[in-house]
This record gives C-alpha cells, structure tokens and sequence, in this order.
C-alpha cells in the first residue's frame, strides 16, 4: 500500500453515525444522563413527597434533644441525636474490633485442629465449621440470645466471683480499664516512642544484615515502644503545651472566610484534572516523544476536563459545604485542645471493678465495671462463632495451600520444627490466608449490624430510633453509609497493608 | 448474616483424588487417629469429656418435660406457609407436586445420584446405632424409655452389620444407586406417618379463641397427601428416565430450564394467588395491547435481524430505546412503557442474533414468548385475588423465605452480569458507574439497605403509583445480591484468557456475539462454585425479612408462635426448628455444589 493511499484513507474518515468511538461515547453519556436524570427524577419525587408529609431534610436533628435510652457504652441517656448516634457508633466499634480480634484467635484454632492427626478433634471441627456456616447468622443470634434470658437474676451479691465477675440475665459485668484524662498526652510519647523504634529497627537490621548476627530488630522496636511508653506514665504532662496550639488553629479556622476552602477545593479538582490529562498524555507518548492520540484518548480528556469544571461549578453553587468543612475543622480542632488541657496530674489509664447497685426495687449492675449487655453477648459469641467457621476455612486453605517439598527442603537444611512453621510454613500460608480472611473482617464489621434484632444500641438500632423520633430518614441512613462505607475503607486499607508487606517479591 | 461472598470467599481447596487407604483394625486404628503421642492422647480425653458434657446439655434441654416441642408440632401450617386458607391449601399441594416433578424430571435427565457401596452403607448404619446408642444413655429417660430406644439403637446397629456382612460375602463388590436409598428412606418416612402418632395436638378449625384439641394428629392431616407427593416423584423421575433413553438430550434440558425458570411467578402468582381476571376488561385492555406488540415486535424483529438491513435497523433500534424511556415522562400504563423497554432491547439485540431464516424464526418465537409471559403476568399481578390473607402478604413462613430466594437470584442474574461486563469493559463512563454502585453495595450492611428501601421506595414513587412492602424489599435484595454477583462473575470473565477473544475479532464477530457467544459461556463455566455458594448466601440472607417485620419462618418461630396464648415463651424450641430447617437447606445446598465441582471438574483448572 502506497503512502498516498494511506493518506486517502486517513482523510477519507467514516461517517460520524457510522464512528465506533463517537457512538461509544454516545452510548455512554446517554447512559450516564439516564442514570443522572434517574437519580434525579427519584431525589425531586422524594423531595415533594417529604415536603407533602412536612418533613424536611436538615441535618439539625443531630444537635436537637431527643429521648432514646441506649441499652450500654459511653453514654446511655445521650440529650441530642448527634450524641445517641455517636454512642452508638462507639458500641459497634467495640462489637467489630473485639469480634475481630476473637474471631481470628478462634479462627486459627479451629482451621488447626481441621488439620489435626486426631481424629476426634477433626470430626468436631468439620462439625463445627459445617453447622455454623449453614445457619443464618440472624438465627444463631436469635437463638443465642434466647439462650443467655434463661440465666439466673442478678443479685446483690451473686456472680462467680463477687467484685469481680457477675454473669447474670442482665448481662455480664467485669473489671474495667479505661483510658483517663492524661491518655492524650502520653499517646503522644508513644507516637514518638513508634518514630523511635523505627529508626531502632533499620538500624538493627543494618547491623544484622551486615554482620550475619542475629539482632532481633523486631524485638529491639517493640522494646522501645514498651520503654517510650512506661517513661511516658512519668512525663505526659509535658505535652499540655499541645492544647493552646489547637485551640489557636481552631481560631484561624473559624476567622477563615468561605472562600478559603472553597479556592482550596477548587484547586484540587482543577489540579487533580490537569495532573490527571498531563500524564495521560505523557502516557501516550513514544520514547521518542511521538504523540498519537487516538480519537478515543480525546473523548477521555475532554471528558475529564469537562467534569472539573462541574465539580468547580458545583463548589460554587453549594456554598453549604465549604461551610461545614470550616466548621467541622474548627469543631475537631477544638475537641482535640480539649482532650489535652488538662491539669498536669491526671493519669492516662485508670481501672474499676464492678459493682450492683438497687436503686428501686431490683438491684442492678452499676456504671462501674465494664458491662456486656445479653444484647452485645448475643451479638458478640453470634459473630465470632460464625465467622471463626469461615476464617477457620480459610487458615486450613492456606496451610494445604503450601507444598510439602517447602517443608521438607527446610527440614533437609536442617531447620527445628518451629523454624519451620514460623518462617516457612506459615509466611507462605499467611500470604494465601488473608484475602479471604480481610473479607471476613469486612463482613464481621456489617453483620454487627443485625444487632438491631436483639436490641442492642448499635449504629442501625439507634439510627432507627431517631428517624422514628424526628422522621429523618435520609439524613440518617447518609449517616450510616458514611459510617459503614468508612469502616470498609478503613479495614480494606489494613489488610491491603498487610497483603502488599507479605506479596511475593519475584526476582 | 452471611454475608454473600462470605461463602463464595472461602478458601477451595481442590480435594486431591485420595488413594484407597488400607483399612486398619479398630485397635490400631485408634492407636494412630486417638492416642499417637502424649499431646494427642490428653486432646482426645479432653475432646470426649467436653463433648460428651455438650451432648447431655442438649439431650436435656431437648427432653425436658417443659419443653413445648407441640408448639412446634401444631404450627407447621405456620411455619412454612403462614395464614394460607384451608378450603385452598390444595393450592399449596399442587405447587409442590409441580416443584416435585420438575425436580424428579431434571434428576434423570441429568443423571444425578451415584452408587455407593453397599459396605459404606453398612457401616454407616452400624456407627449410627451405636451413636444413638451413646445418646440413649446420656439422654434424661426413664428406665423403660431407655430400654426402648437401646433396642431400637440395637436394632439398627444389627441391620448395618448385617447388610455390611451381607455387601461382602460375595466376591464382588455390591453397590447400590444413592437415589435408591433416598427413595426408600422417603418411603420410610412416608410409610412411618400411616403408623406413629407424630404430634397429639392439632387446632380446631374456624372456632375463637383458637383452641387445642386432642382428636387427629399432624400426621393424620398430611399422610394422604405425603404419599401422594412420594408416588408423584417416584413416577416422574420414571417418566424421567424414560425421556432421557427417549429424546434428545440438548431440546430437553433447554425445555426444562425455561419450565424451572417459569414455575416460580407462575406457582406463585397464579396458582397461590388465584387473580380473579376481570374478562371484560382483559378483552378491552390487555388483549388489544398485547396482541399489537405481538405482531408489531414480530414484523420488527424479523425485518432487523435480517442481515442486509444494516445502518437504518440500529438507528430505528435507538428511536424505540429513546421513546421507551419518553413514555416515563408522560402518564401511560405501566404495561407499555415495559413492553416499550422491552422492545427496544430486542431490537438493540437483533444485529447480533441476525442470520438465515431459522435465526430469524427463533429470535421472533423468543420475543413472542417472553411478551406472552410478560403480559400475562403483569395482568395477573394487577387483578385482585381470590385468596384472602389476613394482614399483610399473602403467602408468608418457609414459602416466602423461598420466594425471596429465587426471585432474588433470578432477577439479580442478569444485573450482576451486566454490572460484571461493565467493570471490565473499556469504557470508562460504564466502569466508574458500575465500580462505584458495586463498591458502594458491598461496603454497607444488607440491613440497612432493606430498611432504606422498605421506608424510602414509597417516597420515591411518582403520587398515585404503589408497591407492595415485599416488592420494595425484593428490590433491595436484588440490587445487594447484583452487586456480590458481579464479583463473582468478574472473576470468571478475567480467566477467559486473551486468545479467545483475539479468536472471536479475527473470525469477525462483533463486541456484543464476542462477548455473548464466547466469553461468557467459558466465564460463567468457571464461575459456577462461587455461584453456588452465593445461592446459599442469598438463602440464608432472606432470614433478614424477619427484621423489617415481613411475616417470614424466622418472626413466625421468634415472635408469633411464642405469643400465643397456648406456648407462651416457647421461642427456643421454635429457633431451634428453624434453625434446623435453614441447615437442612444450606447444608444440603453446599454439598449438592460440592458434588457439582466434582463431577465437572470445576476449581481444578
């Protein structure tokens, strides 16, 4: 083929009907209008129906009083819906974190003994695994919930261990550890103590690596953390300075005018656009510089410019949000100054052990102890079971996953049985078992959410009650997305951590 | 709440084809599997004593003289089809015969069952004696109950010997068909109900206050129609069998997917629901509407999936897709505007299904069949019915968990692969869209979704337009249960390896026969266990319904059974039962997928 022909041909462009690029980027902003138009089409119908029903949207519900008794946690007679929500944020926190924790712990043992020589122990964790998975998680909790009802009543001097431990049909009461005024300050000596350790750990590392001995950097760091933290019991008070400082920045922020933030947003989305073309762009050129951009290429660029310029238009039209940015700043930053002006002597940790009380006439656990309502039992032993028979499928995967030419090539080399298992075996499985696992985590954290059928207060009962109480349901089911989606991110990012540390390094 | 990836997210292990293992005698058996090293020997002592303590909770617990087990008993109507009237309860019988037959059909058309050896069965029977055996004496009896039910250990344990001893005199190996053994444990139980007394109490029809009455037992009210159910899938899966050595195998199967697929809106709108059609109004309304786009759609269809049609098809194709989302803005009845929609997806498909006239021919059936279906259940739905249900919808318990379930999965299917083909599609606008909707559904709870939609679809709607609560909820369901879908099916669209699509452009075809003829059929294929174990996320999921307050087995056992009048506070036991039915399901479920990775060889490549 000549060049003149190519040239032809080149000029001789299809028809723009007949354009496959032109009618997939129809074809998409058709789709995009539609879904836009959709959206929009439900949000105005919602919004007459609620105004037809004289329910407005506002998001002032949060700072008005309300009446919601919350069944356990940090406060349980909250004044406004913001505080009731947050209490109830922190108590499925609880639930998520320490269901993770037994989970995992569970999770091992039961994947281990899947892989037991004894024979008895594999049948009852085959047993366990196959009637856990096989329940709604709902069912067991019902079930489980139902269950602890039939323990004994509290009484004045009853438990297992009266002071210490009472289990009753109130719940269970133990010893509480909580963090003190002076917690702030010495986190802030143990955030040093961290930066510490790493430079500790490098420089063990270096001198192990260097010299073939072994050092023990882990243990090094750890140390360090441990010594950061015991002197920081002594001297936390030297960082009170922190609290005039943040009260300072919240008094920039709030002397800040509207423009600040919104010049700020601007900026991101006109840079993140322009950064996002420019490598695009660099991205399509040869080494030798070439550029060949293709029809498509031009679509996405113009695309991505033109969709800046609305979020700046958006940013403009909706002065609210850079409003509540400023105001949200100074809010966390005024929260912070006052978690550390604190006189000097308060202590970061203090401890309480529970106590029974009777105010009318039946006795009943005080706000002494650390409390687990039948409600947070049920949801708790529900959620770790459960999920423990699928991490422990999971721990069992990862371990066959790992060939037997690994362990014995490090047994020819004359490795112990724990070395084995601690740097052959279980790296290798690790790398297998937590995907799947980090899954597991996400699921725990949304199924603690089935905590409204037992009546404990977590973010979906509470959340429930209040729009009952004021008819918010949008703002509060926002709340909850944000919340959960949050939390998701949160852990996704963990374990991401995790999985990117442990990936196979290919040479 | 299982979550839905919870189950396909488990690690598989691909089981390796185990060698026959030598069989050990008992005593050296129990020196290698109980008692190998001192560690081991303390664990199996442990073990026992826990377990056996465990086993004697529960015995008690069950045979407690307070226990109310006849609260259970007399609610089985309850439990798995809540206040459907008596005098139409044949309704009911009939959906399950219907149920029955296609699966005894879809049984020996497939091929299911394998044979087991006769010594497995055997033994199995001889280790449940003793088991029962064991039981019998940690179980609270009197000394006479004890004695009974040792012998009855006793005698299976003898039967299980015997047929062991029996497997093996000969020299060859006797196996027996697992489907055999299924029939004659059904017949069994169906055989038992002429003969025990399964529950004393039963109500007293149409008297209030309810009461309890000892004439008649559960069984003596359903061991007619029991039998019958037992004798209908006996002889379907004859009839079955014969179909299979009869016709072909491929028309067959296709047949009885699209029966399987149809039972559900069928049996349950018009067999349980029995709409009272208005005539007058079907031959002045529906009729005309639907025989105008029979033969409209018809003349259409064949005309674009002509191949010499070309250009001018896809622009009239874009005009019918443009106008079917016009009529939204303006007031019409609802059947139109789906019909609309409906066309205009066929008409965008035409090009791709285009070729000879039996393509042609096909392609026209396809349409006519899915309007008929269409219009007939849309007219269905919107006349009043003849059953009447106190409050609320009008199945409830075991049925509408059921329902929730396939509905669900059914209409979730084709949005999941939508959703799968839009995440890995090289348009960007379609990826964001479909990644953001399905990141966002995967990061919240499935509850608070339910709740959203159970309170906001009303809002949502224009004034004047209503759904029902299972509807809106449903609609929660399938958007979560798409979203985990998606997923699913993404991972089995990313191991369709790059040379197959090369393949499929350089022999011409276009993205849309690419991607329906070539990569999905090959990325379904894979995808199948996590399919299967998504099926039984969405089953266990639907026990949710019971906290929106929707009258399924789950409230029934938790809330309604324990508040009446008679079983005050009998909620263990009724948990306990439902419990025990989502097991057999789930469990059930998770081995028939288990059986299906192993028979096609899934998971392995």
């Amino acid at each position: 083929m000549t060049a003149a022909t190519t040239q032809e041909r080149v000029s001789q462009r299809v028809p723009l009907w007949r354009d496959v690029i032109v009618l997939k980027w129809v074809t998409q902003l058709f789709l995009l209008l539609v879904v836009l138009g959709a959206m929009w089409f439900l949000a105005s119908q919602a919004g007459d129906n609620l105004r037809a029903r004289n329910i407005n949207t506002e998001f002032d519900f949060l700072e008005r009083p309300v009446d919601i008794q919350i069944s356990e946690g940090i406060d349980t007679h909250p004044d406004t819906g913001g505080r009731a929500l947050w209490a109830a944020m922190v108590n499925t926190l609880r639930l998520s974190i320490s269901g993770i924790l037994f989970a995992s712990v569970l999770g091992v043992i039961v994947g281990l003994a899947r892989l037991s020589d004894n024979w008895i122990v594999r049948r009852i964790a085959t047993g366990w695994v196959e009637v856990l998975r096989n329940i709604p998680l709902l069912v067991q909790m019902v079930l489980i919930y139902s269950a602890l009802t039939a323990l004994p009543r509290v009484g004045l001097d009853t438990g297992p261990i009266n002071g210490w431990l009472h289990i009753s049909n109130k719940g269970i009461s133990m010893p509480r550890i909580f963090l003190a005024d002076g917690f702030y300050q010495w986190a802030i000596v143990v955030l040093l103590g961290v930066m510490a350790a790493y430079f500790v750990r490098r420089h063990r590392q270096a001198i192990q690596d260097k010299t073939g001995v072994h050092t023990s950097p882990t243990l090094w760091a750890l140390g360090t953390v441990a010594f950061f933290g015991f002197v920081g019991l002594f001297i936390h008070p030297a960082f009170s300075w922190l609290g005039p400082v943040f009260d300072g920045v919240a008094d920039l922020l709030d002397s800040l005018p509207n423009a600040v933030p919104q010049l700020l947003f601007v900026l991101i989305a006109v840079g993140g656009a322009t950064a996002w073309i420019r490598r695009f762009i660099s991205d399509r050129r040869s080494a030798l510089g070439h550029l060949t951009i293709s029809d498509d290429d031009w679509f996405r660029i113009a695309f991505t410019a033109v969709a800046s310029l609305a979020v700046v238009l958006l940013i403009f039209r909706w002065s609210g949000l850079s409003a509540w940015t400023l105001n949200s700043g100074r809010d966390l930053f005024e929260v912070l100054a006052d978690k550390f002006n604190v006189d000097g002597a308060a202590r970061p940790f203090d401890a309480m052990r529970p106590d029974i009380i009777q105010k009318g006439k039946f006795p009943n656990y005080g706000k002494n102890g650390l409390t687990m309502s039948l409600g947070f039992a049920s949801v708790f032993f529900a959620v770790v079971f459960y999920t423990s028979a699928f991490i422990g499928e999971n721990v069992r995967g990862g371990i066959l996953a790992v060939p037997v030419g690994q362990t014995e090539a490090a047994k020819a080399v004359g490795l112990s049985r724990g070395q084995i298992i601690r740097h052959v075996v279980l790296p290798q499985a690790f790398r297998v078992i937590l995907p799947p696992t980090g899954n597991q985590y996400l699921n725990l954290t949304k199924n603690t959410s089935l905590a409204v059928a037992v009546g404990m207060s977590d973010m979906v009962q509470v959340g429930t009650t209040v729009f009952n109480q004021t008819g918010m349901t949008l703002p509060v089911v926002a709340i909850w997305m944000l919340f959960y989606l949050s939390c998701s991110l949160t852990i996704s990012v963990i374990v991401n951590w995790f999985n990117v540390r442990m990936r196979l390094v290919e040479r | 709440m299982s979550e839905i990836s919870s189950a396909a997210a488990t690690a598989h292990v691909p089981a390796a084809a185990a060698p026959e293992i030598p069989k050990l005698p008992p005593r050296q058996w129990a020196k290698e599997n109980l008692f190998s090293n001192p560690f081991s020997t303390a664990l199996t002592i442990i073990t026992t004593v826990i377990l056996l303590t465990i086993s004697r909770a529960l015995l008690s617990f069950i045979f407690n003289p307070i226990r109310q087990w006849d609260s259970t008993a007399t609610n089985m109507q309850l439990f798995f089809t809540r206040a459907y009237p008596d005098e139409q309860y044949v309704r009911v019988w009939f959906c399950l015969a219907v149920i029955l037959i296609l699966t005894s059909v879809s049984m020996a058309v497939w091929q299911a069952g394998s044979s087991i050896p006769v010594a497995r069965l055997g033994r199995k029977f001889l280790a449940g004696g003793a088991l029962l055996g064991i039981l019998t004496l940690l179980a609270p009896f009197s000394t006479s109950g004890t004695i009974k039910w040792l012998l009855a250990a006793a005698c299976v344990a003898v039967i299980g010997e015997s047929t062991r001893r029996f497997a093996s005199s000969g020299g060859t190996e006797r196996t027996v068909n697992s489907l055999t053994v299924l029939a004659i444990t059904l017949a069994g139980l169906a055989a038992s109900l002429w003969v025990v007394p399964y529950g004393h109490y039963t109500y007293v029809a149409n008297r209030e206050p309810r009461v309890l009455a000892e004439e008649g037992t559960v069984a003596l009210t359903t061991k007619l129609p029991w039998t019958i159910m037992l004798l209908i899938a006996v002889s379907a899966f004859l009839l079955g069998r014969w179909i299979r050595d009869r016709l072909p195998t491929n028309p067959t199967r296709v047949t009885l997917l699209i029966l399987w697929l149809l039972s559900p809106p069928v049996l349950i709108y018009v067999v349980l629901r029995d709409p009272s059609f208005d005539m007058g109004h079907v031959f002045s309304t529906d009729l005309p509407i639907f025989v105008s786009y029979a033969i409209g759609g018809a003349l259409l269809l064949s005309w674009l999936t002509r191949p010499s049609t070309g250009e001018a098809g896809r622009i009239v194709a874009v005009i019918i897709l443009i106008a079917g989302f016009c009529t939204f803005l303006t007031p019409m009845r609802m059947v139109v505007r789906l019909d609309m929609l409906t066309l205009a997806v066929f008409a965008l498909a035409a090009p791709t299904f285009a070729g000879g006239p039996r393509n042609r021919r096909r392609y026209v059936l396809g349409w006519l069949g899915v309007l008929s279906v269409m219009s007939w259940l849309i007219t269905s739905i919107n006349t009043p019915s003849t059953v009447t249900v106190p409050g609320g919808f009008f199945i409830g318990g075991f049925s509408i968990t059921l329902m929730v379930a396939v509905f669900t999965l059914v209409l979730s299917f084709p949005l999941g692969i939508a959703l799968a083909l839009a995440r890995t599609s090289t348009m960007p606008i379609f990826r964001l869209l479909a990644t953001w909707f399905i990141e966002f559904v995967r990061g919240v709870p499935l509850i608070t979704i339910l709740i959203f939609f159970s309170i906001m679809v009303p809002l949502f709607l224009p004034r004047g337009m209503h759904l029902g609560e299972v509807a809106a909820v449903v609609i929660g369901y399938v958007l979560f249960s798409a979203a985990y879908l998606a997923e699913n099916v993404r991972g089995g669209l990313q191991s369709v390896t790059r040379g197959q699509h090369e393949a499929a452009e350089a022999v011409g075809m276009t993205t849309a026969q690419k991607t329906l003829f070539i990569v999905l059929p090959q990325g379904l294929r894979v995808a199948i266990p996590p399919l299967v174990g998504h099926c039984i996320g969405v089953f266990k999921e639907t026990s949710l319904l019971a906290i929106i307050g929707v009258f399924d087995i789950l409230y029934i056992g938790r809330i309604v059974i324990p508040g009446q009048t008679e079983f005050m506070g009998s909620t263990k036991e009724n948990l306990l039962f439902v419990s025990v039915i989502y097991w057999i399901f789930a469990y059930q479920m998770s081995k028939a997928s288990q059986r299906l990775e192993q028979r096609t060889g899934l998971g392995e490549r």
